[in-house]
């Protein structure tokens, strides 16, 4: 059973009494492990799959099943629930609490959680990020592509199922951004984690397993590798 | 003309632009924008409230014994009453002098229990517009008519009152007069439309019978012939009148009063004025915040063509937006105010200084101009240094930062020397000495010593923060972690909230610990003051300045009563001492009493020290007098008593917290040599040792049936003596609570602010896995370590506050010695409320937090 699935997703907003459509019936399965790229200029539709995708969104047609559950049917405390268990969010400005050391963000998913041992794990993933020895440093003594590193450490810290990235490289200068998607092929294999990618960077295309072309809210072309 | 018309085009533009870049944008945090507005309104309202409270109760001053006082020239007192061959002394000088003896004392309306003066003049010399009002269109044979009215003009039960009264001629009243009631006619009522001369008139020759006081009248009052110098004239005529007796401008016993209120007005301000600071702290913040959230825009405008002055002006401008708006919402606001702050100050003005009528509240143009200035001034000083950081924003630095949070930054280290400076020199100015009377290093003090905590939060709120976030994580959660560290992350918003909230508890723990030491001073004071078993005064509301007398049949009656071993009578007279008023007391030293402490400056013993008055020219003064008027044990007053001038040496000095007027005590025997009227104000019966005391209370009940008397057990007299005392503190206590109030909700109001300005890290958090009830503890533990350290900072303030006020302001103000004591509970119960408050004005922010659209704030950039 894929880990995720899109069965003839819309998603539409009404804004100021006109209709956008940001998603037009999309279908789509994403497997354990499987690194997925979604490509396309901006306002196709994108950043809204990978919000329905993280439950952080709900259809207006269709159904997103997560593990085989429809996000839909659940409550504000199944949202919570799902994105402590099973979604890990990567953005493209980092999004890293400035007042909290590095250790400190990347135990923070856990601490919410209210799990055991959060330090531990929080090192074990800076580990695999390669920035061990950075633990007590403060995000702005931080590079940009450490910043990212970071944020895909907090991002893994609780073994999420999925991870959902949100233009990763935008910010980074291009062999930075090369290091990061490497890092992110790498770990989704070892991890057996579904990635989920938006970007707009051609080099993505060379780590992906699945290259979803996107364009008005519609898939214009899916390609696996 | 061409360059005038460019100019208003270019003001014009200027006024759009402003418009548009500063005001409208506040109209999309309306939460803020009430918030600041309302904070600057309240400060605005109590401070005008207080100013315009103050005038009516005592600022413009009208004595009740200036009623009906006309406009003379010269005024004849003496203590005790003025001989009435004084009256015929000036009425037979060689000078067109007009003279007006009156008699003036209190009494109260039984059915309304309302106190009013009382005042016999001679109705046919000078009261004809009196007797003559509203009787010449009755009936000529009925009781109203005028030909009837006149004849009953010596007749103790006729009477004249004001048409404020609202009570028609021919209607009875119940008169209570010193410790009898007398059934009165009204014979005419005269017309007083404001309200500011009511009282009730007789007769002079039936008000000296009512008052039982006869030969004497207790004033004069001249109207000079034009042209006359009233300094030139009144020396004239001391030289024909006895050496007992004094000859003054007319009304200076109002000045005299309105002097002594002074102190007591300006410590109100004071304390009015802490208000307005803490409205200062939130103008400052919400600018602060303003500046940092338009940095952006500000590296914008310049680069398009602002100069530093245009940005400087557009800050200090909305500052001076909200001052206006504040001030306009606090003038109706400090007007109702006014209404309840002026019954406050009333009661404290009759309880400690002076029987008084307030007058009426008046708006003036001046007033308002006051409020507006103040309103706009303290907008635009707060905001100043906001809006010089904005203009000195490098416009590249801004723009290229983009959205991205900027950190003001807080030079901690240096604000912590500033602060340290600040304190030093606050504990210097606690040192000095008071200036013409007026507390005014001490006033310095307290500003400094608010100031330096100002400057001193953002090192407490890092250090506090610091040092606690590891215990709180494991006590609290990761949210408390998360709060402690936004506090410091956001250090100069949370220091000024920290400061505002600070200097309002402050400003109730110092008031707390004053009030409650002074109590537990007079408490303790109380428990050697009252050696007797029963304590009887005339009924009626009791004032500093009034001291109505209890018949001295009574008394007698009293003193011979089974079970009655003796019976002090205590006699009281207002005088007036190098321009001050003062009491002059007397108690009867043939009674023993014992007494448990001393209550001495020396030290010595009581029995000791009273044993020295006994029929001699000496007497006691209290502490308030020495302070008042420079004198020590061994000096020596010279009194104008009775028809002669007479000298005391002062042996010893009393504490003494009864009145502020200060007292001069000597033997009864003493005084009646020189004022020989034997009435008391009051007595002091105590009680044969084995006799019952309720029992002779019941009997002293039953002989005193007629007589409106009222009996107090030590205990009872205690109890009302607190109870007054209490009520003396009751605008103090409001204004505490207007100042807490304006902290809290400033706090709630920056804290909605503080919550828009994280939504991007709030939203993360949601991604994350935050729960809703996470998102609101994280808020309400925020609010909460808020309020701890505002608590923490606020306490230690106040003590040190409490302090000043205590031994600087109180003392210099008053010259009260305080002994310094600690109203645990009370301070306790307040600093709970208020972290209470805290918390909760923390929760409307917390539901802004919680409805946060995580996708819509992390998106943002």
């Amino acid at each position: 059973m894929s880990i995720l699935s899109f069965q003839n997703v819309s998603k539409h907003y009404d804004t100021d009494g006109q209709t956008v459509v940001a998603l037009n019936d999309i279908s789509l399965e994403v497997e354990r492990g499987e690194f997925v790229a979604l490509v396309g200029r901006s306002g196709c539709g994108k950043s809204t799959l990978l919000h329905l995708a993280g439950a952080m969104d709900f259809p207006s047609a269709g159904v997103v099943l997560l593990s085989g559950n429809s996000t839909s049917s659940l409550d504000d405390a199944g949202q919570t629930r799902l994105r402590r268990e099973k979604v890990g969010f990567i953005f493209q400005s980092f999004q890293l609490l400035h007042t909290l050391t590095v250790q400190e963000n990347v135990e923070l998913p856990l601490l919410l959680a209210g799990r055991a041992n959060p330090r531990q794990d929080a090192l074990e993933r800076l580990h695999w990020v390669e920035l061990d020895g950075l633990a007590s440093r403060y995000p702005h003594q931080l590079s940009g592509g450490q910043m990212q590193r970071v944020a895909i450490a907090r991002a893994l810290v609780h073994s999420p199922a999925i991870l959902l990235a949100d233009e990763p490289t935008g910010n980074l200068d291009t062999s930075t951004g090369v290091v990061i998607l490497t890092l992110l092929q790498r770990l989704t294999r070892e991890q057996k984690t579904a990635t989920i990618m938006a970007t707009h960077s051609v080099e993505a295309s060379a780590v992906c397993d699945t290259l979803v072309r996107m364009r008005d809210g519609r898939f214009e072309e899916v390609t696996r590798r | 003309m061409a360059a005038l018309k460019r100019s208003r085009v270019a003001e014009m533009s200027r006024l759009k632009l402003f418009y548009r870049l500063m005001l409208r944008p506040s109209f999309r945090e309306p939460v803020r924008l009430t918030v600041t507005v309302l904070a600057v309104a309240f400060g605005v309202a109590v401070v005008l409230a207080i100013d315009l409270a103050g005038n009516a109760a005592a600022g413009s001053f009208h004595s009740s014994m200036e009623t009906l006082a006309g406009d003379n020239d010269l005024e004849v007192v003496a203590p005790g009453g003025v001989p009435e061959s004084v009256v015929a002394t000036l009425a037979t000088y060689p000078s067109a002098l007009r003279v007006s003896p009156r008699m003036e004392d209190f009494a109260v309306l039984e059915d309304s229990q309302q106190t009013l003066p009382l005042i016999g003049v001679d109705l046919i010399a000078e009261g004809t517009r009196y007797a003559a009002a509203q009787s010449d269109h009755s009936p000529p044979d009925s009781a109203t008519s005028g030909k009837h009215a006149l004849q009953r003009l010596t007749d103790p039960q006729s009477i004249w009152v004001s048409s404020n009264l609202h009570k028609p001629a021919g209607e009875k009243v119940s008169l209570l007069v010193n410790d009898r009631v007398y059934e009165c006619t009204i014979r005419g009522v005269y017309p007083d439309e404001s309200g500011s001369e009511n009282a009730i008139l007789m007769d002079i020759a039936g008000a000296q019978r009512i008052l039982n006081r006869f030969g004497r009248v207790d004033r004069i009052l001249i109207k000079l012939p034009p042209g006359d110098a009233i300094e030139k004239s009144a020396a004239e005529l001391k030289s024909v009148l006895p050496a007992g007796v004094e000859i003054r401008p007319q009304g200076t016993g109002t000045d005299e009063n309105r002097k002594m209120l002074a102190a007591f007005r300006w410590n109100l301000r004071l304390l009015s004025y802490i208000a307005l600071v803490v409205g200062a702290f939130l103008i400052y913040n919400t600018i602060s915040v303003s500046v940092v959230r338009r940095r952006a825009e500000i590296g914008i405008v310049r680069a398009l063509g602002a100069s530093r002055v245009d940005v400087l002006i557009a800050f200090l401008g909305e500052a001076a937006c909200f001052g206006v708006a504040g001030a306009f919402l606090g003038l109706p606001l400090g007007r109702v105010m006014a209404s309840g702050a002026v019954k406050l100050m009333a009661l404290t003005v009759e309880s400690l200084y002076v029987s008084s009528r307030p007058g009426s509240i008046a708006l003036t143009p001046f007033s308002i101009l006051w409020a507006l200035l103040i309103g706009v001034g303290v907008s635009v000083i707060s905001a100043l240094s906001p809006a010089r950081e904005a203009m000195n924003v490098s416009p590249t630095d801004a723009m290229a930062q983009g959205r991205r949070e900027y950190i003001a930054r807080t030079n901690m280290w240096r604000d912590l020397l500033i602060a340290a400076g600040l304190a030093f020199f606050g504990v210097l100015s606690a040192g000095m000495p008071a200036v013409a009377g007026k507390p005014l290093f001490g006033y310095l003090a307290t500003v400094l010593l608010i100031a330096a905590s100002g400057y001193s939060m953002p090192a407490l709120v890092t250090f506090l923060s610091w040092a606690t976030s590891g215990l709180l994580k494991k006590l609290v959660g990761v949210e408390a972690l998360l709060a402690a560290r936004s506090l410091t992350a956001a250090l100069r918003r949370t220091s000024v909230l920290v400061a505002a909230l600070a200097t309002a508890v402050a400003m109730m723990v110092s008031v707390g610990i004053m009030v409650g030491s002074f109590r537990q001073t007079v408490v303790s004071w109380m428990n050697d003051q009252l050696p007797a078993d029963l304590y009887l005064r005339p009924a009626g509301d009791p004032a500093a300045d009034r001291h109505p007398t209890i018949s001295l049949d009574l008394t007698e009656k009293i003193a011979a009563l089974p079970g009655v071993s003796a019976v002090d009578r205590l006699r009281a007279y207002e005088i007036s001492y190098q321009g001050k008023p003062a009491t002059l007391a007397s108690v009867d030293l043939r009674v023993l009493r014992s007494y448990r402490s001393s209550d001495f400056f020396s030290g010595r013993p009581t029995e000791v020290v009273l044993s020295q008055l006994r029929g001699q020219n000496n007497v006691i003064v209290s502490e308030p007098f020495t302070y008042k008027h420079a004198v020590k044990a061994g000096d020596t007053l010279t009194l104008a008593l009775g028809e002669s001038r007479a000298s005391f040496k002062i042996v010893d000095v009393a504490y003494d917290y009864a009145s502020e007027r200060g007292y001069i005590l000597m033997d009864r025997e003493t005084m009646l040599r020189y004022l020989p009227d034997p009435t008391p104000s009051n007595l002091a019966v105590f009680v044969t040792p084995g006799a019952n005391v309720e029992d002779v209370r019941r009997r002293i009940q039953e002989i005193a049936a007629g007589h409106r008397i009222l009996i107090f057990s030590d205990r009872d007299l205690r109890t009302e003596a607190i109870r007054i005392f209490d009520r003396t503190f009751a605008i103090t206590y409001a204004l505490e609570a207007v100042a807490v109030f304006v902290a809290v909700m400033g706090i709630a109001g920056a804290f909605v602010a503080l919550v828009i300005d994280r939504r991007r890290e709030l939203g993360l958090m949601r991604f994350l896995g935050a729960s809703s009830a996470q998102i609101r503890k994280l808020i309400l533990v925020e609010a909460g370590l808020l309020g701890f350290l505002a608590n923490l900072a606020g306490f230690v303030l106040g003590y040190f506050l409490s302090l000043i006020l205590v031994f600087v302001i109180n003392k210099q103000s008053f010259g009260w010695t305080i002994r310094f004591h600690w109203p645990v509970t009370v301070i306790l119960a307040a600093l709970s409320v208020v972290y209470v408050a805290t918390i909760l004005s923390g929760l409307y922010p917390a539901e802004v937090a919680v409805r946060l659209n995580p996708l819509g704030v992390i998106h943002e950039e």
